[in-house]
C-alpha cells in the first residue's frame, strides 16, 4: 500500500456531496447524495479494502 | 432544537471530518513512512505506520458510514415534513391548495380544521417514497431521478389506486365513520380498495386539469397572485 490518492478523491467528492445535501436537501443534492455520494463512497471503501488485502498479501499475512 | 436539525448538523460536522481527512489523505506515501517513527496520542503511543493506516481506515471507512447513516437518516425523517415535499415544483399545486383556506378539497378541509397537526402530506400518504416499505422506496427513488433528469410532463399523475387504509387508520375507530350505515354496507369493498373513499368524499387535490401549466388556475396554484 503506497499511497490511497483515488480513493481519496472519490470519498473527498461523496463527502462534499454528502455535506451539501445535509445542509439544503433539495431534491437535486438528494439524487446526487443517493445516485452519486453512495456509490462513490462504495468505491471508495471496496478500492481500500483492496489495497489493504494486497498489502497483507504481499506482506504474507494472508 | 429537533432530531432532524441536529442529525443535519451532525451530517456536516462529520463531512467536514471526512473531506478534510480525504484531502490529507492523498499526501502520505506508506512506502516511505519512517518505521521508527512514534505517534503519541496522549492515552496511546502507535507507530506511524499503525497510526496513517488507522487514519486511512476512518477517513474511507469509519467516517463514510457514519456520514451516509445520519444522511440516511435524515433522508428518511426528513422527508416528512410538507417543506419537503414542496420543494419539488410539481407538488406546489397540492401544496397552495391545501393551504388555502377557501379550497373545498379534501386535503385543504383536513388542514384548515387541524385534523391532522403536522406532517399533512406523509400522514395520508405514508405508504409513499422513502419513509415506506422497500417497493414504495423505489418508486421515491423513481420519482426522484425523473424529477432531477426533468424527464416527467406537467400535470403529474399519480400511479395506481390511493389505499382506502390511508384513511380508514384515523377514521375507521371514530364513531362519527361507525355511525354511517353505508361504510358498514361498503367496508368489505373499502377494504378490498375496490371502491375509493374519494368516490364519495371529493377530490383531494386540484384536478389534473388544473394543474396544467396552460390552465387560469395554474399560476395561483404555484402561488402566485390570484
Amino acid at each position: 500500500m503506497k499511497t490511497l490518492r483515488l480513493q481519496s478523491l472519490a470519498a473527498a467528492l461523496a463527502f462534499a456531496i454528502t455535506g451539501l445535501y445535509a445542509i439544503d436537501p433539495g431534491p437535486y443534492q438528494m439524487a446526487a447524495f443517493v445516485f452519486f455520494a453512495q456509490p462513490l463512497f462504495l468505491i471508495a471503501g471496496v478500492g481500500y479494502a483492496w489495497r489493504v488485502w494486497k498489502d497483507l498479501k504481499t506482506r504474507e499475512v494472508l | 432544537m429537533e432530531l432532524t436539525d441536529l442529525t443535519r448538523m451532525l451530517a456536516g460536522l462529520l463531512c467536514a471530518v471526512g473531506f478534510f481527512l480525504c484531502l490529507w489523505l492523498p499526501r502520505i506515501d506508506f512506502g516511505k513512512i519512517d518505521p521508527d517513527r512514534k505517534v503519541n496520542l496522549g492515552f496511546a503511543t502507535l507507530s506511524g505506520m499503525a497510526f496513517f493506516k488507522l487514519l486511512a481506515l476512518a477517513a474511507l471507512f469509519a467516517v463514510p458510514a457514519a456520514s451516509v447513516a445520519v444522511a440516511n437518516y435524515h433522508t428518511i425523517e426528513g422527508v416528512h415534513g410538507v417543506e419537503s415535499c414542496n420543494r419539488c415544483h410539481v407538488m406546489t399545486p397540492m401544496v397552495t391548495d391545501m393551504q388555502d383556506p377557501h379550497s373545498q378539497t379534501l386535503a385543504a378541509r383536513h388542514f384548515r380544521n387541524g385534523w391532522i397537526p403536522k406532517d399533512q402530506c406523509y400522514q395520508c400518504h405514508s405508504d409513499y417514497g422513502l419513509a415506506g416499505d422497500l417497493q414504495a422506496k423505489m418508486e421515491g427513488y423513481r420519482h426522484l431521478a425523473r424529477y432531477t433528469t426533468r424527464t416527467y410532463e406537467e400535470p403529474i399523475k399519480y400511479r395506481g389506486v390511493f389505499p382506502n387504509d390511508n384513511c380508514l387508520k384515523c377514521h375507521a375507530a371514530t364513531p362519527k365513520f361507525q355511525a354511517v350505515s353505508s361504510h358498514a354496507t361498503l367496508r368489505v369493498r373499502l377494504a378490498e380498495n375496490t371502491l375509493s373513499c374519494l368516490n364519495c368524499h371529493g377530490r383531494a387535490h386540484p384536478t389534473r386539469e388544473q394543474r396544467t401549466p396552460d390552465h387560469a388556475d395554474y399560476p395561483r396554484l404555484m402561488g402566485g397572485d390570484e
